[in-house]
């Protein structure tokens, strides 16, 4: 039987009165990639916030890596999770935000060389992010996560500002982070995505 | 529409008429009396200082008092370059400049504005070289030479930035201007220090008509550089207007949702979107020093930044120089408040990540860990700052004999401490109680953002402050207690912040 990462069951969430999660299950296990689809307003960003431990139940359970989630360091050694966009560190540039993330992990998943050349940000590794494109601080985003070593990775809306070409590709590389034993969540308004992955869909409905 | 047909007057009517009702007698009266009641507040200081400024100059505080002048000069100079000086607010910016309407019509409020700013800075300048020249005799004709020599500067420099803005050789005279500034800071703490004083006392003592002459060469100068200037509103690049009023709009948005926090995410951000950097290789350090490294990188990034930031150390002993020693709560003021703000300057790693955690978790190091190694490099700096500052004052004459500079690396742990705090404070909660006290009604949730950081620091430096107020002879008990204080400040905020 492979290894539970994530279980979610029975979530309710409320925020502001409103209803956002009700009854929501949730099953993710080694190696494997689940797609939680939906339309706006659905809960699919909340519910990744609940596996990150980053927003409280109001009822439900919720078991992360063998326990419930927690906010600490502990808990984001095990787990990546790429959403809106951090606030980058300034006078650093792409190559030194990928060189610090490699120098604060032991034993890294890749090397910052084949980091930008997997996520074509070769060209501008001495620019500094705030003077990239959208896309290209996404791919920045994405690498920043892909190069650390993690069990789980939480990804929402990962699409978000890509182009065609590199959703593809962002689909062979989370398919070889999840051959290579990791799992991965994400929230995705992206079919092509999701059936590039082969990911197991969670649909969400209002 | 262009500038024949209605212009620039007939658009503002328009806006004005939709966007609020018009001037009422009772607005005016309100307007009135509030020039009246500032005029009425400012009156008796000014008089007084003019009485007390009305006399021989003391050659021994007339360098120190030249090099503050040059130095407020150049900040003057320095914020009109940083914010354009040209600028509009966001929708004229948006609207009225990328339109056919005329560009000078356009920015002639703006224009106006910088003038008003310049006069009424000139006159303080002025006011103040007169205090520092002082006035032996002639009194009114010397007087009157300050201020105008004073408004002439202001003017013809911020005059110099409008033209800076629309051409390049413009702007090579304005960093001219601002270097000779800081030449004349420089010069004059040379002289005051050594037997150049005899110089300065020579300068003070030129007769008053060497003085209104200066002036009203300096006057002329002055008016043909705002004519240049007025002339050059026509050729400012629409892109230089847009960006000087993007950064503007930004201030005023932070100034006006009261969050100061934001002004230096504005300020980090423009200063390193317009550099080009190269990739340096990172250093193979503990995850905690190795993410803390970041601070340290930027500031080797800004050394020109760096450098005035210690250079800044000496100026509580100019400013006792001038003054002719500090009142023990200045001193305290000076030290402990600059103290916290050369700290602050190297806690930026620590705002992000409080502002916005999600690369630190991204990162994944220990929280407690990441802020120790964070506190490494401002308790360095204001170790540093703090030394000079204590031994230049000592050296003023400002303090009485001891060993005060040891005060600096032993203080410098609860002042990083109350610089991180600071730094991971958040947003003022403007939902909190306003307090009706005798004094005044004080909104609490500004009043407890103001004081977050700089409680720890004032705590964390009594030994040291209680040691200026009452500068004792022997400074061994209060040394041994700032060193413990320093330390258990900063060992009981990583233990709390970190929960």
């Amino acid at each position: 039987m492979p290894e539970s990462i994530v279980m979610v069951s029975d979530v309710r969430v409320t925020l502001g009165g409103n209803p956002v999660l009700s009854g929501v299950g949730l099953a993710a296990s080694k190696g494997e990639i689940v797609a939680v689809i939906g339309a706006n307003g659905t809960g699919k960003s909340t519910l990744l916030r609940c596996i990150a431990g980053l927003q409280s139940l109001d009822a439900g359970r919720l078991d992360v890596l063998g326990g419930p989630p927690d906010d600490d360091a502990a808990f984001w050694r095990d787990v990546a999770m790429v959403g809106d966009e951090p606030a980058w560190y300034p006078g650093l540039t792409v190559r030194e935000h990928l060189e610090m993330m490699r120098a604060v992990h032991d034993s890294p998943r890749l090397e910052v060389p084949a980091v930008l050349a997997m996520f074509d940000l070769a060209a501008r590794a001495d620019a500094t992010p705030l003077n990239l494109s959208t896309g290209q601080r996404q791919r920045l985003s994405l690498a920043m996560a892909l190069l650390r070593p993690s069990r789980l990775l939480l990804l929402d809306e990962p699409e978000r500002g890509l182009d065609a070409n590199f959703r593809r590709r962002l689909g062979t590389i989370l398919l070889e982070y999840a051959e290579a034993g990791g799992t991965v969540v994400m929230a995705t308004h992206d079919p092509l995505l999701a059936e590039d992955t082969s990911a197991r869909q969670i649909v969400l409905a209002a | 529409m262009t500038g024949g047909v209605g212009g620039v007057p007939a658009v503002r009517a328009f806006i004005r008429s939709k966007r609020r009702r018009p001037s009422s007698w009772s607005d005016r009266y309100a307007m009135l009396f509030g020039l009246v009641l500032v005029g009425a507040t400012v009156a008796q200081p000014v008089s007084a200082a003019i009485a007390a400024a009305a006399r021989q100059a003391d050659p021994s505080r007339m360098g120190a008092g030249i090099v503050l002048l040059a130095l407020a000069y150049l900040c003057l100079l320095g914020l009109a370059r940083m914010f354009g000086p040209v600028a509009l607010p966001a929708a004229d910016a948006a609207w009225m400049v990328l339109s056919p309407l005329p560009r000078r019509g356009v920015l002639g409020k703006s224009a106006g504005i910088l003038l008003a700013v310049s006069l009424t800075a000139g006159l303080v300048l002025g006011l103040a070289a007169f205090a520092v020249f002082g006035a032996g005799d002639q009194v009114v004709w010397r007087l009157a030479a300050a201020l105008l020599l004073g408004v002439s500067a202001t003017a013809g420099g911020m005059a110099t930035a409008v033209l800076a803005q629309s051409s390049q050789p413009w702007d090579s005279w304005l960093t001219l201007t601002m270097a000779a500034a800081a030449t004349v800071a420089a010069l004059a703490a040379l002289l005051e220090a050594g037997p150049g004083r005899q110089l300065l006392t020579a300068v003070a003592a030129a007769p008053a008509s060497a003085s209104a002459a200066l002036a009203g060469l300096a006057a002329a100068t002055a008016a043909l550089l705002v004519r240049l200037a007025w002339r050059s509103l026509d050729r400012i690049p629409t892109r230089t207007l847009l960006a000087a009023s993007t950064r503007v709009g930004h201030v005023a948005t932070a100034t006006v949702s009261m969050d100061p926090g934001a002004l230096t995410w504005i300020a980090e951000d423009n200063h390193w979107r317009g550099r080009a950097l190269r990739s340096r290789p990172w250093p193979a350090l503990p995850a905690p020093l190795a993410l803390a490294w970041q601070d340290w990188r930027r500031l080797a990034r800004r050394p020109r930044r760096a450098a005035a930031l210690l250079a800044t150390a000496v100026l509580p002993a100019v400013a006792a120089q001038a003054g002719g020693g500090l009142a023990p709560p200045v001193t305290v003021l000076v030290t402990v408040a600059g103290g916290l703000a050369v700290a602050a300057t190297a806690a930026s790693g620590a705002r992000r990540d409080g502002d916005n955690p999600s690369l630190a978790r991204l990162l994944g190091v220990d929280r407690r860990a990441a802020l120790a190694a964070r506190a490494v490099l401002p308790a360095l700096l204001v170790a540093s700052w703090l030394t000079l500052a204590l031994g230049g004052l000592l050296a003023a004459g400002a303090l009485t004999g001891g060993p005060w500079w040891l005060f600096g690396p032993l203080a410098a742990p609860a002042l990083a401490a109350g610089a991180l705090r600071a730094a991971r404070r958040r947003p003022i909660d403007h939902s909190m109680p306003v307090i009706d006290t005798p004094g005044g009604a004080i909104p609490t949730g500004p009043a407890l953002w103001a004081l977050t950081g700089v409680d720890l620091a004032a705590l964390g430096t009594l030994p040291l402050v209680v040691a200026l107020v009452f500068q004792p002879g022997a400074l061994g008990g209060f040394l041994v207690a700032q060193a413990v204080t320093g330390a258990a400040v900063l060992a009981g905020y990583l233990i709390r912040a970190a929960r």
